[in-house]
């Protein structure tokens, strides 16, 4: 098997009709299990006057089964003083754990699996590691952050060896030294390792440190045009990767051509972002910009049922040059993160690319601080380095100015020395967008 | 299933390596350590045996119980582990331990800017043992630190965070990485317990050495740890006699 391709054969590339098969027999084992068991469920179904019996194909189920949205599960939660939100479909005694979203938007949701061996979440995850090109015996940087379980069972899947160091703020000087003992294949990389890989590289060979790589994974929020570049000069290949709705993860292949989803494990729809119901918010077609919609196929625990991700995709369900045949998709950005200042609109990642340009700022470590989705006024919390900032009022005349021109606004900037702005970080990333 | 299907190719893979591999400081130089697949099984048993003599069982229905030593009920609620991942050849055995066990558990990383995340488990979920909180959690918690103390009933804590639990009423256990091992406190908070049939501690001058006593894949001897403390032999209520380590606070 170390020799084959794929990790799992005959899923990775079950042909389209198999997909939807296997999707529709979960689907309506699925519809009459959390219509018992799920009290959030049972509420939205009633309001939209639904009902198990009602939903005998997989496109009854598109059609007429209401969304579930962030908002639903918080307002159940607080209402129903229930933790889950609603969304618990045995007892708390029968989950093995119970971990939470990022809550980079300030309020974590709860799910909850029941396993034995291998942390479900990451379960699927031993394909993606299979593709980058890990294999038994390898070395891997089993970094990260542990608040969605331990990643480094999906290493462990595939007979990989993690070598378990800091690889947050600050640990990289130890990483470094990890990996020239280790020559790992595989590190899993955030925004914020990348800020520090940025300055080690002013005294470090980084092509000699990721010579060993197979690969690097990169998730938690979009990978700036030149942090891209940077990693590309190391030679390292960057697989990004993004959550699927909570429900798993969506890795690129070698072909680097949209993530992948697996759709034995999730039923991914992307639907229209601008109407709340099944009704309103029909699919979209493949490639066209639409909402991430997530249905867990493989969670007895908190299965979301047409959970409303707020992610805005382009996908596809045509199979890729890679040979896998599960849909794929493109994040695109966030529902709201459109912002409009002086009636210009703009989203943050056109302040991320005008950050990019400034030395000193090339991290592109920023907040936006909005209020409201309208705002009078553009406020940016800009991080710069220390060590190579000389005259921090000169530098807010240059950031000022790329501001300016990729928004047509001018900004009322903050600027902070990178390592204060990095403490306000959660679950790995920074907020982009903030309240205050 | 994905998770089944996923195992099933996974089980027919060869594992060539150890389990993982972790690092500590000793002597001021950083040393890498293997940890076997039949070590982290040990340790697993180990503690295993460590959380049941706090009560860690399966969740019951009514409610949590116990708490105070010597925890003759069932805690009977979840677990947050606050650990990050580089810690996980320490931590990882008492997560799987408290799963089979029966007691579900939740992540609390040590970062300042994630002690948010253990405040909010121990707000929403009915937790009846935090197992490794430290100071920069404890501290990060801030005003909610008396809130969640109050809630939680066993608090197992990092040396460094003792101090700051008690002012806020807590009475908390300890558990403390020595080297590669862990010394955790039993109820009768007698010192905090190194499995003696892996591990072998050694005090000079106040400071703690390490050396590896069982089969294990990495072979310390006599490892200066920089970690100030005593040792304590002898019998303790909870029936193990093996060393128990008194951590300085802050260590």
């Amino acid at each position: 098997m170390p020799d084959e391709r794929f990790f799992e054969p005959d899923v990775e590339t079950m042909p389209r009709a198999r997909i939807a098969a296997l999707q529709e027999e979960r689907i309506l084992e699925l519809v009459p299990y959390v219509y018992e068991r799920s009290a959030l469920v049972r509420k939205k179904w009633e309001e939209a006057r639904v009902k198990p019996s009602d939903i005998n194909s997989l496109a009854d189920f598109t059609e007429r089964v209401p969304f579930i949205t962030k908002d639903d599960i918080r307002q159940f939660r607080e209402a129903a003083q229930d933790p889950f939100g609603g969304l618990l479909c045995t007892d708390y005694a029968d989950a093995a754990t119970v971990f939470s979203t990022s809550g980079t938007t300030g309020d974590a949701t709860l799910y909850a699996h029941a396993w034995d061996r291998w942390h479900p979440f990451w379960a699927a995850t031993a394909r993606d590691l299979w593709e980058i090109g890990v294999r038994p015996g390898d070395y891997v940087l089993g970094s990260g952050f542990k608040m969605r379980g331990p990643l480094y069972h999906a290493d462990q899947m595939v007979g990989a060896i993690p070598v378990l160091v800091n690889t947050g703020i600050g640990g990289w000087a130890t990483a470094l030294d990890a990996i020239r003992r280790y020559r790992p294949v595989y590190a899993q990389l955030t925004g914020l390792a990348l800020a520090e890989l940025d300055h080690l590289s002013r005294t470090t060979d980084m092509r000699e440190v990721f010579s060993s790589f197979k690969g690097a994974a990169f998730a938690g929020e979009p990978l700036g045009a030149r942090a891209r570049a940077q990693l590309e000069s190391w030679g390292v290949e960057v697989y990004l990767w993004t959550s699927t709705g909570d429900v798993t993860g969506a890795w690129e292949c070698r072909q680097h051509d949209g993530c992948h989803a697996w759709e034995d494990c999730v039923l991914l729809e992307a639907v229209d972002p601008a109407g709340r119901t099944p009704g309103t918010s029909a699919p979209v077609a493949d490639g066209e910009l639409g909402e991430l919609v997530a249905t867990s196929l493989d969670n007895p625990v908190t299965p979301m049922v047409r959970f409303r991700s707020d992610d805005i995709i382009r996908m596809t369900r045509q199979p890729c040059a890679c040979g896998r045949t599960h849909a794929r998709f493109w994040p695109v950005g966030r529902k709201g993160d459109e912002t409009i200042v002086a009636g210009r609109s703009f989203v943050p990642m056109d302040i991320w690319r005008a950050l990019e340009g400034v030395p000193e700022t090339a991290t592109a470590l920023f907040q936006l601080v909005r209020p409201a989705r309208e705002i009078d006024e553009l406020k940016v919390r800009v991080g710069y380095d220390p060590d190579t900032t000389t005259s921090v009022p000169e530098l807010r005349d240059r950031v000022s100015e790329v501001i300016t021109a990729a928004v047509g606004v001018p900004p009322v900037l903050e600027l902070l020395p990178e390592p204060e702005l990095l403490a306000r970080g959660r679950g790995g990333k920074l907020p982009r967008v903030v309240k205050a | 299933m994905t998770a089944a299907s996923s195992a099933a190719a996974a089980a027919a893979l060869p594992r060539p390596g150890p389990w993982g591999i972790g690092r500590y400081d000793a002597a001021g130089q950083p040393v890498f350590f293997e940890v076997g697949w039949d070590d982290w099984r040990r340790d697993v048993a180990w503690a295993r045996a460590m959380l049941a003599d706090h009560g860690v069982g399966p969740v019951k229905g009514d409610g949590p119980g116990g708490g105070s030593p010597p925890c003759a009920e069932k805690v009977g609620g979840g677990l947050i582990v606050v650990s990050g991942m580089p810690e996980s050849p320490w931590f990882d055995p008492f997560e799987t331990a408290a799963r089979e066990l029966g007691a579900p558990y939740s992540i609390g990383e040590i970062y300042a800017f994630e002690a948010f995340r253990t405040g909010m488990y121990a707000r929403r979920l009915p937790v009846t043992m935090i197992f490794g909180l430290d100071r920069t959690v404890a501290e990060g918690l801030g005003d909610e630190l008396a809130e969640v103390v109050a809630r939680v009933p066993v608090i197992v804590a990092r040396p460094d965070a003792a101090g700051l639990l008690a002012r806020a009423g807590a009475q908390p256990f300890i558990v403390s990485r020595v080297g590669p091992a862990l010394a955790v406190e039993c109820p009768y908070r007698s010192g905090a317990h190194v499995n003696g049939a892996e591990w072998a501690v050694a005090e000079r001058g106040g400071e703690l050495f390490i050396s590896t006593a069982g089969p294990r894949a990495h072979q310390a001897s006599e490892a200066a740890l920089g970690l100030r403390g005593t040792l304590t032999d002898g019998p303790c209520g909870c029936g193990r006699t093996g060393q128990r380590v008194i951590i300085s606070e802050g260590a």
